[in-house]
């Protein structure tokens, strides 16, 4: 569902950012007013010349940027006229990714911090004031990472992974393991990402961006003949690589060999679960179905003693 | 319905255009809401400065009630200020957010929280630029006060703000704190902005703005007109000084339009946050 979404997202995109932003082509920069409140809460999207969603499109719709925000916006009259003299701007999304994603070479080194952005920013020929406009700052690296991760595991289930042998629950292991080895070469920090995407503020961005991640499994995998419910599957699924992320944390064995044995035994929990469910309601089913006829049986009896007695008469 | 909306923003746009194009050049041409000769802002402006500069301070604290203290706190929170920047403020005179910028940067907690290289500690510059010597004079003994008065990071430059005298591309961040109200040309100094900072260099612009909330904006236009200008006679005595100052308020343009003339002197990701509903505002913008 959040795949299909997205893809709606990505590929509609002019039509479902019209109704947000207004319908100039050449929106050559967007102005969007902060809440009132001396809180955080500013945001905008920067724009560029050729079309409102030309950088956009590149961006998975998941950035910490795009929040909610007032829709109001204006933009110049003389922006338009100057835009075709000017050569075009580099977008700041466009921006902002490039100097995240080179700041995560030096996130096992100096953490997901800040000094780690301003290193990245460095790299990549731009000031280091350039942090101070992420917004949630640490945050954002942190999310910046888990969407390039969810992106890989994407490409990697595309370009054709042997899944068609393996049964379900094999099939979930595989992929969770694929997902959890991105991270091992952070892992010295991982316990301080966990942590900023725990804080209040990050929570909301850090659930959407699990819920993707497990939605996205459970979609490759297949959602094979089962009863459970969709949020039941979610849930379950989340609980497991969450779990499976910690224990990974203290692992020290070889490559991670006990995070896999645990992984799998989780696995199997799980659709041990399904199935001890699965049992337990046709076991509730047949009950039911017994009362209910004995309680059908019941009511009969009643109605023709009460006919019975009344005469017979018509109803 | 959505067309109607489209044609009607059109028609506004078209009279925001002209009320705007207007509005700038009145801008270069009011004094408060006097009219005067473009030649003769600057000199007239200076003047008020001049006045005003010894009790400057102190009719800050007065006329806000201890609440510029706040804005100035969240300007250079949003900065972010970092070891080794090479930071402009300008027509920041009295040298309140350099102050803070320096505070922020070499504060022994924040040394401690993160790994700050000495070295590029001691790269940090920070230009505080004023037209006004007089301004600069008081920064100047401020500084001298706290003990920072040969200081190599603190700079005090006298320059104007249409003007510069700082190369291209050689700041990493610009911040004019309740100055550019006092420009006769803003998109000049707005120009200047952009060809003084780096790429990825931030300008931040804290002002007094426009307030839209009705029963608010009629008591603050009550307490800027009859109470400020009585304020400036008892404190400063200078009524004049005091009265341009409330009217300039009005005459600067609203956040929005502010914001468009900033993205049209080329920053990316203008956005700007009201304070106390519109009182200040403070905009910013990147450059890339």
């Amino acid at each position: 569902m959040y795949r299909t979404a997205a893809k709606r997202l990505l590929g509609g995109g002019g039509a479902f950012t019209a109704t947000r932003l207004l319908r100039f082509p050449k929106l050559r920069s967007t102005i969007i007013p902060s809440s009132y409140s001396s809180g955080l809460c500013t945001s905008s999207i920067g724009g560029n010349a050729e079309s409102p969603m030309g950088g956009n499109q590149s961006v998975n719709p998941n950035q910490s940027d795009h929040t909610a925000s007032s829709s109001s916006s204006t933009s110049t009259e003389e922006g338009p006229r100057r835009d075709e003299n000017r050569k075009p701007r580099a977008e700041f999304q466009e921006e902002q990714a490039r100097v995240l994603s080179a700041s995560l070479r030096h996130v096992p080194r100096l953490g997901w911090t800040e000094e780690a952005m301003m290193a990245g920013s460095r790299d990549v020929g731009v000031s280091p004031s350039i942090v101070g406009s992420f917004s949630r700052k640490e945050a954002a690296l942190v999310e910046f990472f888990m969407d390039e991760c969810l992106q890989l595991l994407m490409d990697k289930i595309d370009s054709g992974l042997d899944l068609q042998n393996l049964i379900p629950s094999a099939r979930i292991a595989k992929l969770i393991r694929i997902r959890l080895e991105m991270q091992v070469p952070y892992m010295s920090k991982w316990p301080q990402a966990l942590s900023i995407q725990a804080h209040p503020l990050n929570v909301a961005a850090s659930f959407k961006q699990r819920a993707m991640l497990v939605d996205e499994i459970w979609h490759a995998v297949g959602d094979g003949a089962s009863d459970l419910d969709w949020y039941v599957k979610r849930t379950i699924l989340g609980g497991v690589y969450s779990t499976t992320e910690i224990y990974m944390l203290t692992d020290d064995s070889l490559e991670h060999r006990d995070t896999w044995a645990f992984l799998d035994d989780r696995v199997k929990d799980a659709f041990d679960l399904k199935k001890s469910i699965q049992e337990a309601k046709y076991f509730a089913q047949d009950i039911g179905a017994g009362v209910g006829k004995s309680v059908q049986g019941l009511m009969n009896g009643v109605m023709q003693t009460m006919s019975r007695r009344s005469g017979g008469s018509t109803f | 319905m959505a067309l109607r909306s489209v044609s009607r923003r059109l028609g506004s746009r078209i009279l925001n255009h002209r009320s705007f194009v207007a509005s700038l050049h009145s801008h270069a041409t009011s004094f408060g809401f006097q009219e005067v000769k473009e030649e003769d802002k600057s000199k007239l402006v200076g003047n008020v400065f001049t006045n005003v500069a010894s009790s400057y301070d102190i009719m800050n604290d007065v006329m806000s009630g201890g609440l510029h203290r706040l804005w100035k706190e969240r300007l250079v929170g949003k900065l972010s200020p970092f070891a080794g920047m090479k930071h402009l403020d300008v027509a920041g005179g009295t040298g309140d957010v350099a102050f803070r910028i320096y505070d922020a940067i070499y504060s022994v907690k924040r040394r401690a929280l993160q790994k700050v290289d000495e070295a590029s500690l001691e790269e940090t510059q920070i230009y505080v630029c004023d037209i006004n010597p007089n301004m600069l004079n008081v920064g100047k003994q401020r500084a001298a006060e706290r003990g920072l008065r040969d200081n190599k990071s603190l700079v005090w430059v006298e320059g104007n703000a249409e003007a510069l005298s700082f190369d291209n591309n050689s700041m990493d961040g610009y911040t004019i704190a309740f100055g550019i109200r006092n420009v006769t040309h803003i998109e000049k100094a707005l120009a200047e902005a952009y060809r003084v900072l780096k790429r990825g260099g931030r300008f931040l612009c804290l002002e007094l703005s426009h307030v839209d909330i009705p029963i608010f904006k009629n008591l603050y236009d009550l307490y800027s007109f009859q109470v400020i200008p009585h304020l400036g006679e008892l404190i400063a005595g200078d009524k004049e000084s005091y009265q341009y100052l409330v009217e300039s308020v009005r005459r600067f343009p609203p956040q929005e339009k502010f914001a468009s003339m900033i993205a049209d002197a080329g920053f990316e990701k203008v956005e700007y946050e009201n304070l106390v509903g519109g009182v200040v505002a403070i905009h910013s913008g990147i450059k890339l």
